[in-house]
């Protein structure tokens, strides 16, 4: 300790950047490569920008020709409304298997609380990557395939998207746990299951139940697609209206979807608020 | 200087040689957290006898809590060897280290408690190494668990607070529950990590003082980190000091001198 710090000198002045050579070079690099990739991809799509903006008018002038008025009187019939009820039936029941399945492969493919790194992790990391890996239509369109036409195969594709949706959300919200809890039940000798079920699960059970409500508002917007391809209820309307030109029925179920899916939005917001102030 | 403190190491190990047998003998203990990272602890030897309370005492960053966290293996040791309750704790398998570790109450800095859960449910918790799964789904802990978890709450003085949420409680009040959780175990070694750097100097005192009450009551040997010397030298019979690493002082709390704190909270001069 006997050297001293050097002076510095006068002529020098400290110098300082945000940025040092590579990271400048990184950044600024890898934002003319976005913007280089999107003009190619404009360029090579032929995209006319013209066209694109007049699209805008020509579609007002469609909806007013063909598609109005709405057909209300049909999406009113006594069919039509059980079809929703189908499809909300389908949301339900698809997101609560999903929410239930979800569950178990959200903590085995938690990094910090799954109950084997080599064997339990990546069979839930698998599950869940599969489940969303593969579109909701696909799911539909594989289950009809084998299921047949109907509500089972629709309600068996809404709860593989379940699945690969909440597994998702779930596993993340795993892995923020404060681990403290964690290290004191491994310290008092609880097995995996057990330190899930005291560690994990008061931490995340507030979180889950706000990412279940959502599960279930996602798997009621995706049931009115999965219904178009072969699941039932509002989607199946849908199709059918579409396939016969009936324009005007259309426009009233699609109407109709707007004002459930709006429902749905507004419900699992208001519950999941509620969830969030009961802490 | 180095060869000092090794001399005066070994003389403190001679003057601590009694003949009753050893709790946890720990050998040559390192650690390092990857492969490539630095040596947290650098060879370590050390016993605790059945009516020890003893102290590991040093500066920040000198690898206390992770030699308390080796015992139970919470933290993997890369080398060196332990014994607790006459078994090898490094070659145990998951089944038989949690059987191990039910033997072994901890107590912690940050109290680590489940704070969405009771008081009740805390201290019951201490029983998850005999408790089944399907119980531990429905919380159902035999009567007896229950009885003793009452007992309990009522010898750390929160039979009052039994029904609330644990994260209702004082920072005193919720080490309690650590407290009265760890004892729920039946354990034959305490460790105590840090268990009072969360609380005020008065409240410190008594919580020390409850688990050395309860410690000699119970007849257990605690292993203590704690970086206030002053409470180590008043409530721990025999006192380790580490430096970065390395064991700098092992002995009688009384054989303590200013020179060998000057030794183990000395700055490295680089």
């Amino acid at each position: 300790m006997t050297e001293q710090m050097p002076a510095p000198r006068p002529s020098d002045p400290p110098k300082w950047s945000r940025y040092q050579y590579p990271e400048s070079l990184i950044k600024h690099g890898t934002l003319l490569a976005v913007l280089l990739f999107l003009g190619y991809s404009l360029h090579f799509l032929n995209v006319d920008i013209g066209l694109l903006i007049g699209a805008l008018g020509r579609f007002a002038g469609v909806i007013s020709e063909r598609y109005y008025p709405p057909d209300l009187e049909y999406v009113l019939d006594r069919g039509y409304l059980e079809a929703i009820l189908d499809t909300l039936q389908m949301s339900f029941l698809g997101g609560f298997a999903g929410v239930c399945l979800a569950i178990p492969l959200a903590w085995f493919s938690a990094w910090n609380v799954t109950p084997s790194r080599r064997l339990f992790f990546p069979i839930g990391r698998l599950g869940v990557i599969s489940c969303r890996a593969i579109h909701e239509t696909i799911w539909t369109i594989l289950f009809v395939s084998v299921l047949g036409f109907g509500m089972l195969a629709g309600v068996s594709a809404l709860t593989m998207f379940c699945i690969g949706f909440a597994g998702k959300l779930f596993s993340d919200e795993i892995e923020a746990i404060d681990m403290g809890p964690a290290e004191a039940m491994r310290a008092v000798g609880a097995n995996p299951f057990q330190v899930f079920l005291f560690a994990v699960v008061p931490q995340v059970r507030v979180a889950f139940t706000g990412i279940a409500i959502y599960t279930w508002d996602v798997a009621f917007r995706a049931a009115t697609v999965v219904g178009f391809f072969g699941g039932g209820g509002m989607g199946w309307y849908l199709k059918r209206n579409v396939q016969q030109l009936e324009n005007l029925r259309v426009a009233a179920i699609i109407l109709s979807i707007i004002a459930m899916v709006l429902v749905a939005e507004f419900l699992s917001g208001w519950l999941r608020a509620t969830v969030n102030r009961a802490k | 200087m180095a060869m000092q403190a090794l001399t005066r190491c070994n003389a403190g190990q001679a003057t601590a040689g009694r003949n009753d047998m050893a709790v946890l003998t720990v050998k040559d203990l390192r650690v390092r957290y990857s492969a490539k990272g630095p040596e947290i602890l650098k060879g370590i030897d050390f016993e605790v006898e059945d009516d020890d309370f003893l102290a590991i005492i040093g500066p920040s960053g000198a690898g206390k809590s992770t030699l308390i966290r080796c015992v139970n293996r919470l933290v993997e040791p890369s080398g060196g060897s332990i014994h607790l309750l006459g078994e090898d704790v490094c070659s145990l398998n998951a089944r038989a280290l949690r059987g191990l570790r039910r033997n072994v109450g901890m107590i912690f800095q940050e109290f680590n408690l489940i704070n969405r859960m009771s008081v009740m449910d805390n201290v019951l918790s201490g029983r998850l190494g005999y408790t089944g799964n399907i119980r531990s789904l429905f919380r159902a802990f035999p009567r007896k668990d229950v009885e003793q978890a009452l007992y309990y709450l009522d010898r750390v003085g929160l039979s009052d607070h039994i029904n609330k949420r644990a994260d209702e409680l004082s920072g005193g009040q919720r080490q309690r529950v650590g407290i009265a959780r760890a004892l729920m175990q039946a354990p034959k070694l305490l460790l105590l990590d840090e268990p009072t750097s969360a609380l005020d100097p008065k409240i410190s005192r008594e919580v020390m003082a409850l688990i050395r009450d309860i410690a000699l009551e119970l007849k257990v040997p605690a292993l203590c980190n704690i970086h206030d010397v002053q409470l180590a030298k008043e409530f721990c019979n025999r006192i380790i000091g580490l430096q970065d690493g390395y064991k700098k002082f092992d002995g009688a709390t009384d054989t303590l001198r200013d020179s060998d704190l000057d030794d183990i909270y000395a700055m490295e001069v680089l």
